[in-house]
């Protein structure tokens, strides 16, 4: 009786699978592409929609045409690096593309052996949506670690001044070429200002809170100052070279005058709360018309001018190349938004379909059209029709070129960079505050360099 | 037809009892006793992402984290942060309750709006507390206290950071001692209160005598609780200033979410929260021993 019974229930579900197998739509064959990602709504609306999980009908389209199914997760940017790192740890390989910056994400997952090398995905799979001969040499050197490409770049930034003209103009004064000029023009805004009564409109607004963020800037200012990424001796940018050379950090040697000349800007001409400011106070307080400057990250300007109220900062904001500064180079600021493979993928090759698909022309024709930023990593881009209406072919030009003579090595590419760049953020953010000397913060720096450097077997024979 | 329930014989009855048991011990296994045990092993491991290898490393960890300048910063911010907003909430809670339990009028609604921070999420009572602060757009920050000669920064000067997060947390967790201790007063017997006041007791007396001594248990439960609250604090610190600036309000969430998340030394980071809850459990054990 009990044997009949187990028959008719095991047949029954057989049954009830096989129907159920046959009932599902054909794409359920598809390989499944898992997206971790940040900027929900922000990033690809033409693939996603405005809440980021909507399934457009371009995306059903490319899952048709490659037989993928791409599934997104998103989150707030800190929350997605740190999904990214626990990941990673646990090697799971759930995720097959992944956020990596390059401001420490690339370089440490790189040297750690969790992203799938794409030089030759590049050459034996080249399709049809990314076309590296379109995008600026630049942004693709960023994502490389010792000549290895580690990632693809969607949205992507280099330096420049985003100043208020009407501002300037009415106290006579022109964009900075040199860092000298940018302390006349901040000198001579501050006075004006001051003695127009006006307190709350600061003369330029920059980030220094604690963290990674402000060393993409910091980092800028030590390079035009000592005229190198002065991190390591002689420059030192690899583990090869600081072990080949020996190069001891040298934080309080010529990394100081840039570090200081960053401080000191803060200090004397940025807003108040300057030692807590990310990215987002910098762009808020630039759009609500409460600075003359926004430097050296120019994309947060064109951030604000997309949410920006005031009738004035719509109207007379402009873009200038960064200074140089005494060392001959420009001040920098280079970021890449990025997205890797996970070296734990079990579709690699359908992963990389997905991640040139996202990062190719057509997202990025989106991008633009959708932000007006002209913060794109394709010269057909920056060249279109939208950008070149919104902005004039005179400031495309010009963050071309911004774009051109910007050096993404301006500081070093070390498994330890996330560290470096946390702990260099927050020593700016110290000495901004006053919470101690910047000497004395320097010096803290070096210790701890140092002793990092030695632990880690850097300087062994 | 009567219904038939099995139960085992009396000499098997002690293994069927471990056996109801298994379930629930499996699943405490799983979520308490084997992350627990994670922990303590990764924290004799060197455990960096970008390095090969996981070896056995002894106490190191916890000598480097323990010596390491940032544990005595973020030891001594988690001291002051902990102390503080414990005290505080405390004595305000106290207050709070003790008026609130008295027949006044509009006690209800009053006891609503003492209670009302804590629906806030932590995250968006940061948020709030970071804004209103800010002193270029907030309306405290940028125009209350200008307006009174006050042109300091609060969120950004190092010596005002601190006060300014826990003003906030202040604000947040007082209805939580508020909402423990009104309950433990709730259960004092008014009859006490009217044998001692016929026996000429002061307002004092009824206060050291009768109510300190019955509200003691919910005391300690309001402490403990706040204890580890203000301590493993992380959310709104994080939002209101990231642990700045520089490392002025660093707390030891704060520095461990750093050393994992951000240096990837997950051996470190196991490391800081052995010795976060080593602390956790002395200065629990020291409140109940102390009170009692």
């Amino acid at each position: 009786m009990s044997k009949n019974l187990l028959k008719v229930v095991g047949l029954t579900v057989s049954l009830a699978l096989v129907i159920s197998l046959m009932s599902l739509p054909a794409g359920a064959a598809k390989t499944g592409i898992r997206v971790l990602v940040f900027a929900q709504g922000f990033a690809w609306p033409e693939l996603f929609g405005s809440t980021g999980v909507d399934e457009t009908e371009r995306l059903k389209q490319f899952e048709e045409k490659e037989g993928v199914d791409v599934r997104i997760e998103w989150g707030d940017e800190t929350a997605i690096r740190q999904k990214v790192a626990a990941d990673f740890a646990a090697r799971t390989g759930r995720y097959d593309l992944v956020l990596v910056g390059t401001d420490g994400g690339v370089q440490t997952y790189g040297y750690g052996g969790f992203l799938e090398p794409l030089d030759k995905y590049l050459e034996l799979y080249p399709g049809e949506y990314f076309d590296p001969q379109d995008v600026y040499p630049q942004f693709l050197d960023a994502n490389q670690v010792e000549g290895v490409l580690y990632a693809l770049p969607y949205y992507s930034f280099g330096a420049g001044i985003m100043y208020r003209k009407d501002i300037f103009d009415k106290y006579g004064l022109t964009s900075p070429k040199t860092t000298d000029e940018l302390y006349q023009v901040l000198e001579a805004l501050k006075s004006g200002l001051r003695g127009e009564g006006i307190t709350d409109v600061y003369p330029v607004t920059m980030r220094g809170a604690p963290g990674e963020e402000p060393t993409l800037d910091v980092a800028g200012f030590v390079y035009a100052w000592a005229g190198y990424p002065a991190w390591f001796e002689g420059g030192a940018m690899t583990p090869d070279q600081i072990k080949e050379k020996k190069a001891m950090p040298i934080f309080t040697g010529d990394f100081a005058p840039g570090f200081g000349a960053f401080v000191e800007i803060c200090q004397k001409y940025g807003p108040p709360g300057i030692s807590t400011h990310t990215w987002v106070d910098m762009m808020n307080i630039y759009a609500m018309g409460k600075a003359a400057i926004l430097m050296p990250s120019a994309i947060n300007a064109y951030a604000a001018l997309g949410v920006t109220e005031d009738e004035q900062v719509k109207k007379y904001t402009r873009f200038a190349k960064s200074p140089t500064g005494s060392g001959g180079k420009q001040i920098q600021s280079f970021w890449t938004f990025s997205l890797g493979i996970n070296k734990d993928s079990r579709h690699k090759k359908e992963a990389w379909k997905v991640l040139t698909f996202l990062m190719g022309k057509e997202s990025m024709q989106a991008f633009a059209e959708r932000t007006q930023w002209p913060n794109v990593t394709m010269k057909s881009v920056l060249y279109s029709d939208v950008l070149i209406k919104r902005y004039g072919l005179e400031e495309i030009k010009l963050n071309e070129e911004s774009i051109l003579e910007a050096e993404p090595f301006y500081f070093p590419y070390i498994p330890e960079l996330n560290e470096y760049m946390d702990r260099v953020g927050t020593a700016t953010s110290e000495a901004i505050a006053k919470t101690k000397p910047v000497e004395a913060v320097l010096s803290g720096l070096q210790t701890w360099a140092l002793e990092t450097m030695l632990r880690a077997g850097y300087y062994q024979k | 037809m009567g219904v038939r329930v099995y139960w085992p014989p009396e000499e098997n009855k002690l293994s069927w009892q471990y056996k109801f048991l298994l379930p629930a011990l499996l699943v405490l296994l799983s979520i308490v006793a084997f992350p627990t045990f994670f922990l303590f092993y990764v924290s004799f491991h060197e455990w960096v992402l970008f390095k090969r290898g996981m070896p056995f490393i002894g106490f190191e960890n916890f000598s480097r984290v323990l010596t390491s300048s940032e544990f005595l910063q973020s030891l001594k911010v988690s001291v002051m942060y902990t102390f503080s907003t414990t005290t505080l909430t405390f004595i305000l809670g106290l207050g709070l309750a003790l008026i609130l339990n008295e027949q006044l009028k509009g006690r209800g609604i009053m006891r609503t709006l003492i209670a009302l921070p804590l629906v806030i999420p932590p995250v968006v009572a940061g948020f709030a507390w970071k804004f209103a602060l800010n002193r270029e757009v907030g309306v405290i920050g940028a125009f209350i206290l200008p307006a009174m000669g006050f042109m300091k920064s609060l969120l950004a000067d190092p010596s005002l950071a601190l006060s300014s997060i826990i003003l906030a947390d202040i604000w947040s967790k007082t209805s939580l001692m508020f909402l423990i201790l009104l309950a433990g007063l709730q259960a004092v017997s008014p009859d006490l209160y009217e044998a001692a006041r016929i026996d000429g007791a002061s307002s004092w007396q009824l206060f050291s005598h009768i109510t300190f001594p019955s509200i003691k248990p919910a005391i300690i439960i309001a402490l403990i609780i706040r204890f580890i609250d203000a301590f493993n604090v992380f959310d709104a610190i994080f939002v209101m200033t990231s642990g700045g600036p520089g490392t002025a309000t660093q707390t030891f969430p704060l520095l461990g979410w750093k050393i994992g998340f951000l240096y990837f030394n997950l051996g470190e980071a196991a490391t800081l929260a052995i010795i976060m809850l080593i602390m956790t459990i002395g200065v629990s054990i020291f409140l109940i021993r102390r009170i009692t």
